[in-house]
């Protein structure tokens, strides 16, 4: 496999979105190209941190609030 | 009130209750999305107060607009479809005060003081025990590229339940995300050559003395 058609499976290699023979394809590119390791790596090390930002928690008192402001009905209903 | 029978329903169960005129019912509503729809709002204002604020304003808006709601859709899909267009509306009246943590830091440690145990997570991210520079690169992105990153990356939706929120294919969707991706990064590659040079300068410095 070419270093183009990797570069562009990449993005859905990463995410397990591939056929088998892509799967031995590019594992066999990635084992000998270096360019195209460092840019796996690289988009792999994003997505890693991307998932790791932990969730903001919500402040106790936001459900009723919203409630009471529903429950005002100025908003139609 | 809240009894375990209804912690099952599903959306369009209680959304039937919401129509028939059950208002109570729509805490069970705001109880499963609150914390993804502020979370989203969050990361795509950079603004903790006005993510509450924008967040009221959807849920209002959910309720008000129950009756167009249609059941061909996800209800999950729906809400982010609303608290996207008021979200991209907002960033696109405001002046957006999507504060960079460091501007944070110096500007609102007094704030972020007061408030340490509410924004518990805040501060985390404050303290870099996550790292700035990943939540700083997300909100240099151009807001429909934000919006795009969170909802795959942060919220982990299907690309093509993003699609339906986004009114948009889904190979353009994905097209966008790779792209978006690419572009963060470079943007942290950046940060990290930069990094990387104030060390060799701080080491530098050292030697000399
Ligand atoms: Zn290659």
């Amino acid at each position: 496999m070419i270093c183009k058609k990797v570069v562009e499976l990449l993005p859905r290699f990463i995410e397990n979105d591939f056929s088998e023979e892509e799967y031995n394809d590019i594992l066999k590119h990635l084992k000998t190209c270096k360019r195209c390791k460092k840019e796996y790596e690289s988009m792999k090390a994003l997505i890693d941190k991307l998932e790791t930002i932990p969730l903001i928690n919500v402040p106790p008192s936001f459900k009723d609030a919203v409630m009471k402001n529903i429950k005002k009905g100025k908003n139609g209903r | 009130m809240k009894s375990i029978k209804e912690e099952f329903f599903t959306d369009q169960e209680i959304v039937k209750k919401i129509k028939e005129g059950d208002k109570d019912a729509f805490c069970f509503i705001v109880d499963r999305y609150q914390k993804g729809l502020i979370n989203f709002i969050f990361h795509m204002i950079g603004h903790y107060e006005e993510s509450l604020e924008l967040c009221q304003e959807v849920f209002l808006k959910v309720y008000s607009n129950i009756d167009l709601y249609d059941r061909n859709y996800k209800f999950s899909t729906w809400i982010y479809k609303i608290a996207s267009n008021l979200t991209i509306d907002h960033l696109r009246k405001s002046n957006p005060r999507t504060d960079s943590l460091d501007e944070l830091n110096e500007d609102d440690e007094k704030k972020i003081d007061v408030k340490s145990e509410e924004l518990d997570p805040i501060e985390k991210l404050e303290k870099k025990i996550v790292g700035k520079e990943i939540i700083d690169a997300i909100r240099s992105l151009d807001p429909h590229s934000r919006e795009l990153i969170i909802l795959r990356h942060i919220h982990f939706r299907s690309y093509e339940e993003i699609a339906k929120i986004s009114n948009l294919p889904l190979g353009t969707i994905k097209n966008r995300i790779f792209r978006a991706r690419k572009e963060l990064v470079k943007k942290l590659q950046k940060v990290e050559m930069k990094q990387n040079r104030g060390l060799k300068r701080i080491d530098k410095m050292e030697m000399k003395k």
